[in-house]
């Protein structure tokens, strides 16, 4: 720490003088033109990369923009005709469903699995890591692993089910399995995440709260149903809000798995705004349908937060 | 998040900790089972993989999998495309976000809780809710690609390092946790630092940064992650193989069996190759990794 540039005494003096109480208060004007040069560069960023996008979303969501005809204004036109559209409609079902199923149930499965790991055993850094493997390798390869899975001829799915006599279907190729598949892959990936922050959670709570449940009689079910859970409830809104977003946003396994397929049984609302921006570039429709997604994504997420009542613990 | 475990909750009984163990281990067995799967399909030989129902071992362990599937896909071009945009992500996002986050932990100055908010909002904007026109302005970037001075005519930033790297280089996810970190460490260094004549940018370098370093290495592996797993991005803004990353590569490799037989040794030797890089630095840097995400999280 050797002296570099010597600022004005009177700067000294001031900063030393009003430094105990000051936290911040009374910064020099070179200090605040310092401070906005620091936070230039990333709120630039953002600014262009982030706040402009989302405003042309918006604004384009209400043109015929694409890249081969002129601009033109139409209103709600494009939602009108999003909503006309079976296949669009049939996307959001389908998203809705994908959620529906993946999100509670990977959260009832990671709130248990964290409360298994938050024990003192052999091995849990081991367990942990297991759980939370799928998470940290790209969805695109567990994907294509999935595929493989999913072959019925040389994959792993039939092959395990045909230990109990069952000779399992075609999974990706079937319509009426499909879905199903890419719920599975989507529950067993998302379990992990979930997992690490209840487990922080459950590294918060106090001990003496147990130790009293556990002295006035309750069993671990008790304390489980009546302590454990209800002191997670802020983790609860947290991992609903995010893993809600994040289902809501699912597209890589769609991609990788069935393409939307077979005849859009698996097609999702990310899906179809892809289709509409880079396969037939209308891109006025495709933002239309992301203002859909938006909407419904702002929707759930005031709706969890009003369930879970979690505003007042945070 | 530390090791501790909790200290009332561990009086388990032997008859419950079998339990515990063997409730674990079938989970663990479950969520490891793709990727063993996938291993073992790897070194398979081509009768392995007609062999109906298929076996669980190869017969005889194919190592050249790997090498056919290397030279199906250019997969070295790939690592290298992906590994260039993922250190750039990360060298951006530490020095900016950082910068970001100390001036906005540190110093008062007009409009800071606006930009603050305006940070978290961002945070909170859902990708398909900008995906279209980043896009869009990734292309029309003026003067870039063959493109005049109003953004039409060429083709921007689609396909180029510029279209790969920047878009997603600072994240206000790491602005925020750089923040939070900057509050949490004491001030007076930094006044003391100020006394001895040290100017700002040196107090953000050299001694309020170094007290934060497991932040820099926890945004450090997240933004990696993100990036090296990234698929949307780079398959909208590539054209082709010289810029194309690892998971795109993936899907290539899964397509070009597609219509014939899936050369599934192949295609999971390149899946593997693909996953390994992170698999191994998470299993090195599982401490940050958790720690990262369960306290921001939570906090």
């Amino acid at each position: 720490m050797t002296t570099v540039d010597v600022p004005p005494p009177v700067e000294v003096a001031r900063t030393a003088s009003t430094s105990p109480s000051s936290r911040g208060r009374g910064a020099s004007s070179r200090q605040r033109r310092t401070a906005w040069l620091m936070v230039a560069p990333a709120g630039l960023h953002a600014l262009y990369w982030i706040a402009l996008p989302v405003l042309a979303t918006f604004v384009l969501s209400m043109t015929n923009y694409s890249v081969l005809a002129p601009l033109r204004f139409v209103g709600l036109g494009n939602f009108v005709k999003s909503f006309e559209d079976p296949i669009f409609r049939t996307s959001i079902w389908h998203t809705v469903v994908y959620t529906f199923f993946t999100v509670p149930v990977s959260m009832a499965l990671a709130v248990f699995l964290a409360v298994l790991l938050n024990q003192q055993i052999r091995a849990r850094a081991w367990y942990r890591a297991a759980v939370f493997l799928p998470q940290v390798t790209a969805t695109v390869a567990v994907a294509t692993v999935w595929y493989q899975i999913y072959d019925p001829y040389s994959g792993l799915a039939n092959k395990l089910l045909s230990f109990l006599g069952i000779t399992g279907p075609a999974w990706l190729a079937d319509p009426s399995y499909a879905l199903s598949a890419v719920i599975v892959m989507g529950v067993w990936q998302g379990i992990g995440i979930k997992m690490i922050i209840y487990l922080a959670a459950l590294q918060n709570l106090p001990d003496e709260l147990f130790e009293a449940a556990e002295l006035d009689g309750a069993n671990a079910w008790q304390r489980f149903r009546r302590i454990t859970l209800p002191m997670l409830r802020p983790a609860t809104l947290f991992v609903g809000v995010v893993s809600i977003i994040s289902a809501f946003q699912a597209f890589d396994q769609v991609y990788v798995l069935t393409r939307g397929g077979p005849a859009n049984a698996t097609t999702m609302m990310t899906y179809e705004v892809y289709k509409n921006a880079f396969a037939t570039f209308q891109m006025g429709m495709a933002c239309a349908k992301s203002v859909v997604l938006f909407v419904f994504l702002f929707g759930l997420t005031l709706l969890n937060r009003k369930l879970t009542g979690g505003d007042e613990d945070e | 998040m530390s090791e501790r475990a909790a200290g009332s909750r561990n009086r388990l009984t032997p008859r419950l900790r079998v339990a515990t163990h063997l409730l674990l281990a079938l989970t663990a067995l479950a969520m490891v089972a793709p990727f063993i799967w996938m291993a073992l399909t790897s070194f398979k030989t081509d009768r392995d993989i007609a062999t109906f129902p298929p076996t669980w071992l190869p017969s005889s362990w194919r190592l050249a999998n790997y090498t056919d599937a290397l030279s199906v896909a250019p997969f070295g071009i790939y690592f290298r495309n992906s590994l260039i945009i993922s250190v750039g992500h990360v060298v951006i996002n530490l020095v900016l976000a950082s910068l970001a986050g100390f001036a906005l932990a540190r110093y008062r100055f007009r409009g800071r809780e606006a930009v603050f908010l305006g940070f978290i909002a961002m945070l909170m904007i859902p990708t398909y809710t900008k995906i279209v026109p980043q896009f869009l302005i990734a292309k029309t970037m003026p003067l870039f690609g063959g493109n005049d001075w109003l953004g039409s005519g060429g083709s921007g930033w689609v396909n180029t390092w510029w279209g790969l790297i920047i878009p997603g280089a600072v994240t206000p996810f790491a602005v925020f946790l750089f923040r939070q970190f900057y509050l949490s460490i004491p001030r007076e260094l930094e006044d003391a630092a100020r006394i001895d004549g040290l100017g700002e940018w040196s107090i953000w370098a050299r001694i309020a940064s170094p007290l934060i370093k497991p932040a820099f290495v926890t945004a450090g592996l997240l933004t990696f992650q993100e990036s090296f797993n990234n698929f949307l991005w780079p398959l909208l803004i590539t054209t082709d193989d010289n810029k194309r990353v690892v998971q795109l590569g993936l899907t290539v490799l899964k397509e070009s069996g597609e219509g014939f037989t899936t050369q599934w040794n192949l295609l999971m030797a390149g899946t593997a190759m693909a996953s390994l890089p992170m698999i191994v630095l998470f299993l090195l840097t599982q401490r940050y990794f958790v720690q990262g995400l369960a306290t921001t999280g939570i906090k």
